[in-house]
């Protein structure tokens, strides 16, 4: 356990070296593309703190992240708003967690696990989708909202303005080394186990005094409260707001990242949502349409070959090399 | 009678068409050890069940502590104080069994025996940091033990804690809750009468679902009724 630990604190700490030495070898754009790969990490991560500690699939995690967006879009474009950035970001944490809260306490305290959880959570995004494509008088409709403004806000002296690739770059990465790590010490000290002892056995979790259907709706909105942060942040560095980004198929992506990385790691899907965004983007110059088909191919491989992600790999040739013990 | 701690009174159940449990009483006192026997369905664990609140009685109540407890959440019965050994060992496989028993602890409203001696007292202390799904059968039912004993309990209720044990472990186990008699009530059901025979304490016969016999075990044994029904199907 300690060993792994002292593993999981090195690789950090080689992740935020890379980070902060990339910089000093990429232009603005190729810093950009990564700030942005960063964002969908940190979205990745809170939907690993979820799934990777419960067991629970969420497969309407962007409806979070389209929330956030879009609360972020309307505060920061309306004038009569002060300190937009602030205020945008607070809202988009608040507005995804409340509705996670609402939908969370009736499927936890109504004894909904599982698949039927996954689905439940799946009509969610599509109904967060039509909502953005139909309530157009405030979303925009189809094409969304363009011209949101970069963050930039005054705090205790300090002047933040993201409007330049730098300091946007070195401020991402700050929220998200800085939320990973938060995550990492909650998901391995005490809350953590409960979790995992919840995930095997929760009448038992249950009759040893845990209230498992509380804290597994507190684990889920702080999940979803994360993915309303990336959401807000995304939509400023981009610029603009669109129904695509509550919809099924960045929820179907976000899974793909967690899995390829390594459910449970939290380090893991970050790495995988950039490594695959990278791949997307060279496929899609070839032909845009093969991206989704070869998207559900590797869903498909993934959940059936390799349950618990790529890096897993490593873990069961170790095990095979031990003689067959079970890989750690 | 301010020492009685879990009261059931007139207790029966139905399931549907089915009277699983008809007019049974049963009184524990603080600190006192008693064991629930019968041959298969005569609706042992159906009773334990209707004890412990997770079933709600179609007729009498139960009392702990002189609230009714039926229908409350588990998590909530656990806190007033009643653990419960489920029939099949549940513990937590990929935990290590140290971090078993502190899930267990971390439960509890006021935790008091440290998880050392929890590991010491189910004799498991050189497995501590080996995963609880990689425990031999009667080593997982002793560590479910400790589990229960660390939410520091006013009544501990074993279900069949010696299924699938071994003569040897069966006895250890007898011992183990021998030790811990005194200091807190227990209920075992069981169907081992080796096991409630190292008990010797206060037993209740179940036949069908009615009380056959209840009394001192070594009067039970040598019950002719009790034989037929039961004894004598060994």
């Amino acid at each position: 356990m300690i060993a792994r630990d002292r593993n999981w604190l090195m690789i950090f700490a080689v992740c935020v070296a890379l980070a902060i030495i990339y910089p000093f070898f990429a232009g603005g754009y190729q810093l950009t593309v990564i700030r942005d790969a960063l964002i969908f990490g940190l979205f990745a991560a809170s939907l690993d703190f979820f799934w990777g500690r419960t067991g629970i699939l969420c497969f309407g995690h962007a409806a979070f992240f389209g929330i956030g967006g879009y609360i972020m879009a309307l505060v920061t474009l309306n004038d009569a708003i002060p300190f937009g950035s602030l205020l945008g970001i607070i809202g988009a944490v608040a507005g995804a967690a409340f509705v996670a809260a609402i939908i969370g306490y009736f499927l936890f305290f109504g004894g909904i696990r599982g698949s039927y959880f996954t689905i439940v959570t799946l009509a969610m995004g599509v109904i967060c989708q039509q909502a953005a494509v139909s309530w157009s008088s405030v979303t925009g409709g189809d094409s969304g909202l363009i011209g949101i403004p970069p963050i930039e806000f005054d705090l205790g002296g300090l002047h933040v303005d993201l409007s330049q690739d730098l300091p946007s770059y070195i401020f991402v990465s700050a929220i998200v080394a800085v939320t990973v790590l938060a995550l990492w010490s909650i998901s391995r000290g005490r809350w953590g186990t409960v979790l995992t002892a919840i995930q095997d056995n929760e009448v038992r979790a249950a009759a040893l005094g845990h209230n498992a259907p509380l804290r597994l709706l507190v684990t889920f909105v702080l999940s979803a409260a994360i993915a309303g942060l990336a959401g807000a942040l995304y939509v400023c560095m981009a610029g603009l707001v669109a129904p695509d980004l509550s919809g099924l198929l960045l929820s179907t992506e976000v899974i793909v990242w967690v899995a390829v990385g390594g459910r449970g790691t939290l380090l893991g899907p970050v790495l995988g949502a950039i490594f695959i965004q990278r791949a997307q983007q060279t496929i899609s110059s070839f032909n845009p349409s093969l991206w989704p088909l070869l998207l559900g191919c590797v869903f498909v491989i993934i959940v059936f070959v390799l349950p618990d992600g790529i890096l897993s790999i490593y873990a069961r040739l170790k095990g095979l090399f031990k003689g067959g013990r079970r890989a750690q | 009678m301010s020492d009685i701690l879990l009261q059931a009174e007139n207790v029966g159940i139905r399931f549907g068409g089915l009277q699983a449990l008809e007019a049974l009483n049963l009184t524990v006192r603080d600190k006192e050890l008693c064991c629930i026997i019968g041959p298969n369905g005569a609706g042992k664990s159906t009773f334990l069940n209707v004890l412990t609140g997770t079933l709600r009685p179609t007729s009498g109540s139960v009392r702990f502590l002189g609230h009714d407890i039926a229908g409350l959440p588990l998590h909530r019965i656990a806190r007033l104080g009643i653990a419960r050994k489920f029939q099949i060992p549940s513990v937590f496989p990929s935990l290590s069994v140290e971090d078993n028993l502190k899930v267990a602890r971390w439960g509890a409203p006021s935790p008091a025996r440290p998880v050392g001696e929890l590991l010491e007292l189910v004799a498991l202390t050189n497995r501590a940091a080996t995963l609880a799904g990689e425990l031999a059968h009667g080593q997982k039912q002793w560590l479910e033990i400790g589990m229960a004993l660390a939410i520091e309990p006013r009544l501990l209720l074993l279900d069949e804690p010696t299924a699938g044990m071994t003569p040897q472990e069966t006895l250890a186990t007898a011992q183990m809750l021998l030790r811990l008699k005194g200091e807190f009530s227990i209920v075992a059901v069981e169907h081992d009468i080796r096991f409630v025979r190292a008990l010797n304490c206060e037993t209740l016969v179940l036949h069908q679902g009615r009380r056959l016999r209840s009394g001192p075990f070594h009067d039970i044994e040598t019950d002719e009724m009790v034989r037929d029904v039961y004894l004598g199907r060994r």
